[in-house]
């Protein structure tokens, strides 16, 4: 307990005003000022005894949190009888609420039906303790199972990416409480050494590991889907990858590179499960292999050809979930230094501009920016909207385009309607400034928009209550 | 619960202790000399006592205790007239420990000249006085607010409060809720402080410093406190500097008197009993099995030096016959032979080869598990559960069993060679048992030796003891009547030694109903006790910060150790029974020295709130578990072989090590579940005991 903290603490006491209103709860209407100073003296005293007892029991039940139950042991210890019907092991925020010039603190207290308790049969009957033994360690060394925490936690991994000169120091300090355990002969070497050579690193995987990775990358591109499902779980889960995360990322990155050219959708869908797993994983952090992992997620976006039939599959969805990837990874990771957000809104916006570029490069193009956020959407996408527009129509009326391309060029009309219809719809449609601006796509769009607005003001007040 | 039914309002204190303080602080000498033995009786013709009695028998009269009252008038004798003489003005006046001093700016103005001469004063010095500030502080609040100065008391509290130290703010906590007069009586912080001295230890230098600084100007307020409640331990040699107080610092009513640690303390173990027969009928039965001849003759050469090993004897360990202990039975011996020879195969632990941890998680959980306890043979599992119910897992193959009953075990012959095994009902085998009899929350288990016994304790102010044959509750030893903190097992069985919120500590055999000695002296609730390896000592850990050993034989406390700045939550004897570490909620881990009860360490690497401590049974390698989810291992070996016993006089403490880390050898995270319980098997695999922290 520091002492600042201490400061504030002392004398604390219950404020009148609670007390006004607790007499009031209880029927007492006019409580004098004086009578309340007298009754929060005593009663703020009373309570910092409880509760000062209180603690006891909690470090008594092994515990960091008091609960109400504690409480109670408390108050049974003066010879009160406990407040029954407050047993509940989570925790009660306290609510604030202000108005008619109090301000008040509460808890919410639900009315129960009593009904619904009685008639609803399927009360949930409370799990049995059981116990479970694991090894922690073995022979010092802690495996690395899913019952153990990661041996590098996320916070380690990233301080050791992102500021690589407190890895260094700590190196020095730290009595390798990590990783292998201290042996007598390494320190008897370190302290004959007098040059110090830097050790190359090398990433050895245990024999588990490697067949473990083994197991996982032939189930995520395999062909059997429940085996795919289970693995890309463990992915997104297990706390033990960190060791196997650079052999993990470089697979991806080489199997976007060989499949794309391939037109592989199917495996390009998988490796991109494989890197929203990781991404979701709570234990690694994934700063370091970005540069393996933005261009294969990118390439997933914007290649001209993902698949060997265009105009048959859906690979629209393929570019869509890369963008929600990437978009993820942009708010992850992006720094002033690194600049992920704004290189990755760079290249789209580069692919939009591009006269050259393809149609679906475009739709990813799009797609990608839309993730990013409606700011984006109106900073690169709508300048360019009569462009786009006269591009897809170009397509549309060719009779002698292909089939993927008009498919191509509906598509992107219908995502341009899609993301810019919350873009445009907070200003008051006007159907000759839209077609001015935004050419053959301005009908389309000025439906939209006046659709959405419609509804929108008859439950806007609901909603923002 | 029991209740007694006189005391109806809230916060009544108990009534006698203010009188018994009374009696204490007549007369306080000067303060150079030291003051008589607190426990000295005054003068019986003394006027003061006449008043104690008469007070005493008012407050008889109060609540209806007539039995005493007639008891304490035949004791003394008294005339009539004494028992009308003293009114309830009387009885006020003897409570009140501080007399009004007049105008209250006196106080913050001598305070303020206190601190100003503290902080001038040489360097050497200046620490050793600072000593004195807290108490002084304490007394001076307390003294404003008995006399009614609220305001300028919260004052005071907001302006030096958060200049006190911060192991002490816990308590000034406690000092700052109040406020008012009628508040003082009903607090046990206040009771405390006013019925004991505060105990500072300073070098005569810094005493006569002192002196010349109070004789100079008119501090009656300062000399007032100073005789009446500071006891001033003065000894020769060299002020302290300030690592040197801070460390020892943090108990509840200041340091240890040197007087505290004088007593001798036989730490050492207690000779094994001689199983040599024992195990020569083993060899010869396995002789039996048609080995050939050079075999058998190899084994025992090996089995000697196994067994007698220990016939040294210890110059410090206890004699044999200075505590009854329990005969050894046939099966204890078995079981004896069966450790050693379980711990021949023992892994010898070091820094180079730690031990393999084996973590056993509770699950399902959430916040109702209080405790957990590992048997001896590392066989069975027993947690305490906050719903009262006590819950025993078989950790080996073998389930547990019950016994049959009496009519199926009057058919069973007494002759035969497994009637241990014949007396117990296969059926009713299961992996789990459950024990339900207590009322309130369990907050502690022991096993007994012999593992045919359990000992629990709990909330409700009972122990119950409960047959592991039978499966059922056996006694109820009701003393307490307050929670019950901690119970223990003694290592030889027969006795065991409780603690409780009741602030005394109670050792207790199996076939008594009442215990056989209550050890108190304790400021606040006994959290922890602990039986020492020769089972004539137990150590007590408690919420005023301060350890003590206690001599089971004489009752008497035979060790005080100050320097934890928090409650202690668990203690543990090293192997050898020299060394006591001690853990709490100041995060640190304490070795204390049984020798002399001087500090040897501070480890301190834990974040959170120690639960447990433990150590390998080589003694090398002392192990914590703590809130902080992690488990840390200590190189205890290196730690004893740092101490140089040279240096160690009775009245000087050794260098103490600071540095927290310098022996930490591992640290071992759990995921989200704390270790409540670290044990090691007798082949020193450790053992965790943790439950997960977060709702899953």
């Amino acid at each position: 307990m520091s002492s600042t903290n201490a400061t504030t603490n002392y004398g604390t006491t219950i404020s009148i005003e609670s007390l006004k209103v607790i007499a009031e709860i209880i029927g007492i209407p006019s409580l004098s000022d004086e009578c309340g100073k007298e009754l929060s003296e005593d009663i703020t005293f009373k309570l910092k005894h409880i509760i000062q007892n209180a603690m006891k029991f909690m470090t008594h039940g092994k515990r960091t949190r008091l609960i109400p139950s504690d409480v109670d042991n408390s108050l049974i210890l003066y010879n009160i009888e406990p407040l029954y019907g407050f047993s509940s092991a989570e925790h009660i925020p306290f609510r604030f609420a202000s108005g008619g010039g109090r301000e008040l603190h509460y808890t919410e207290d639900k009315e129960l039906d009593l009904n619904d308790v009685v008639l609803n049969s399927t009360i949930k009957y409370p799990l049995e303790a059981s116990v479970r033994s694991h090894w922690l360690a073995i022979d010092g060394i802690q495996p690395t199972i899913p019952e153990n925490p990661p041996p590098i936690s996320k916070d380690e991994q990233k301080l050791e990416s992102v500021n690589p000169i407190a890895n260094l120091k700590k190196k020095e300090s730290d009595k390798e409480s990590h990783g292998k355990p201290t042996t007598g002969k390494i320190h008897k070497l370190r302290n004959v050494e007098t040059v110090h050579v830097k050790q190359l690193a090398t990433h050895e995987l245990s024999v588990e590991q490697q067949l473990y990775y083994k197991e996982i990358t032939e189930a995520c591109v395999g062909s059997d889907e429940l085996r795919r499902t289970e693995a890309l779980q463990s992915l997104s889960n297990d706390p033990g990858l960190h060791a196997m995360l650079p052999r993990m990322c470089t697979f991806i990155a080489e199997g976007v590179k060989v499949n794309v050219v391939q037109h592989n959708l199917a495996l390009l869908i998988y490796l991109m499960r494989m890197v929203k797993s990781l991404q979701d994983n709570p234990t690694l952090y994934l700063e370091k292999y970005l540069h393996e992992l933005i261009p294969s997620v990118l390439t997933c976006i914007l290649s001209k050809q993902l698949s060997r039939t265009p105009e048959m599959d859906n690979h629209w969805a393929l570019r869509d979930f890369a963008s929600r990837i990437i978009s993820q990874i942009s708010k992850a990771f992006n720094t002033s230094v690194n600049n992920i957000q704004c290189r990755i809104t760079r290249l789209f916006s580069d692919a939009l501009s591009n006269e050259s570029s393809h149609l679906p490069t475009i739709y990813g193009a799009l797609q990608g920016l839309a993730e990013l956020g409606p700011q984006l959407v109106k900073l690169h996408i709508v300048p360019r909207i009569e462009s786009l527009a006269s591009r897809v129509d170009k397509v549309l009326l060719d009779s002698s385009s292909s089939q993927a391309d008009k498919i191509a060029a509906t598509q992107i009309k219908n995502l341009l309607i899609k993301v810019l219809t919350p873009v445009l719809k907070n200003s008051q449609p006007d159907i000759e400034k839209y077609e001015n601006e935004f050419g053959s796509l301005a009908h389309p769009l000025y439906s939209a928009v006046t659709k959405a607005r419609t509804p929108s003001l008859s439950g806007g007040i609901g909603s923002r209550t | 619960m029991d209740v007694d039914p006189s005391v109806p309002d809230l916060f009544i204190p108990p009534p006698c202790s203010d009188i018994v303080m009374e009696t204490i602080k007549v007369e306080s000498p000067i303060i150079e000399e030291v003051k008589p033995d607190i426990v000295e009786t005054p003068h019986p013709s003394n006027v003061l006592e006449k008043n104690v009695i008469s007070a005493v028998l008012q407050i008889c009269k109060k609540y209806n205790l007539k039995k005493t009252e007639e008891a304490l008038k035949s004791e003394v004798h008294v005339s009539p007239d004494m028992v009308s003489m003293g009114s309830d003005s009387d009885v006020n006046k003897l409570l009140s420990a501080y007399k009004s001093e007049g105008d209250p700016d006196v106080y913050k103005d001598s305070y303020a000249a206190l601190l100003k001469f503290v902080e001038n004063s040489l360097d050497i010095y200046k620490h050793e006085l600072g000593t004195i500030l807290y108490p002084m502080f304490v007394h001076m609040y307390l003294e404003l607010v008995y006399n009614g100065y609220k305001d300028q008391a919260i004052q005071f509290m907001e302006t030096y409060g958060p200049k006190q130290e911060d192991y002490y703010q816990e308590d000034i906590q406690k000092f700052a809720a109040i406020t008012l007069r009628e508040q003082m009586r009903s607090s046990e912080i206040v009771e405390t402080f006013k019925s004991n001295a505060f105990i500072i230890r300073m070098s005569r230098d810094t005493v006569s410093i002192l002196k010349r600084h109070l004789n100079e100007k008119d501090h009656s307020v300062l000399l007032n406190i100073i005789k009446n409640h500071l006891y001033l331990d003065m000894y020769e040699g060299v002020a302290r500097n300030k690592d040197q107080i801070e460390i020892t610092a943090g108990g509840m009513v200041g340091e240890a008197r040197r007087e505290d640690n004088k007593a001798k303390v036989f730490y050492g173990l207690l000779k094994e009993p001689d199983l040599q027969c024992f195990v020569q009928a083993e060899e010869d039965e396995d002789g039996d099995g048609g080995a050939d001849a050079d075999k058998p003759k190899k084994k025992k050469a090996k089995k000697d030096s196994l067994f007698y090993k220990k016939s040294k004897t210890d110059p410090n360990a206890p004699s044999s016959d200075r505590m009854p202990l329990p005969e050894l039975k046939d099966a204890d011996k078995l079981e004896k032979v069966k450790a050693l020879r379980e711990s021949s195969k023992r892994v010898t632990l070091s820094a180079e080869t730690l031990p393999s941890i084996c973590c056993y998680t509770l699950l399902n959980t959430y916040y109702s598990v209080s405790c957990t306890e590992i048997s001896e043979d590392a066989s069975m599992l027993a947690v305490g559960f906050a719903d009262s119910r006590i819950k025993v897992w078989s950790l080996v193959p073998q389930k547990l069993k019950a016994m049959k009953s009496a009519e199926q075990l009057q058919d069973i012959n007494l002759e035969a060679d497994d009637v241990l095994q014949r007396i117990m009902e296969d059926r009713s085998a299961e992996t789990t048992k459950t024990l339900i009899g207590h009322t309130r929350s369990v907050t502690k288990i022991s096993f007994s030796p012999d593992k045919t016994l359990l000992v629990s304790s709990s909330v409700d102010g009972t122990v119950r003891l409960w047959s592991l044959l039978l499966w059922t509750c056996l006694v109820v030893y009701k003393g307490h009547l307050t929670p019950v903190w901690d119970v223990e097992f003694s290592p030889y069985g027969y006795y065991f030694v409780t603690g409780g919120h009741d602030k005394t500590a109670r050792l207790w055999v199996t076939d008594q109903y009442q215990p056989v000695r209550v050890f108190v002296g304790h400021y606040s609730d006994v959290d922890c006790v602990k039986f020492h390896p020769n089972s004539n000592y137990v150590a007590t850990g408690s919420s005023d910060r301060t350890v003590r050993l206690w001599d089971c034989v004489s009752g008497s406390q035979v060790r005080l150790m100050t320097g934890h700045k928090g409650s202690i939550t668990v203690l543990c004897f090293a192997i050898d029974g020299r060394f006591l570490a001690s853990a709490g909620t100041d995060n640190n881990i304490l070795v204390w020295d049984m020798a002399h009860g001087h500090l040897l360490a501070v480890f301190s690497a834990h974040t959170e709130r120690i639960e447990t401590l433990a150590f390998s049974r080589d003694g090398n390698i002392l192990v914590s578990g703590s809130q902080d989810c992690s488990i840390k291992l200590w190189d205890f070996t290196k730690f004893t072989e740092d101490i140089s016993f040279d240096d160690i006089s009775v009245c000087h403490n050794p260098d103490i090590k600071k540095d927290g880390q310098y022996y930490l050898l591992r640290t071992f995270g759990t995921k989200q579940s704390p270790a409540i319980t670290l044990f090691f098997t007798r082949r020193n695999v450790l053992f965790a005991v943790t439950y997960k922290k977060s709702e899953e």
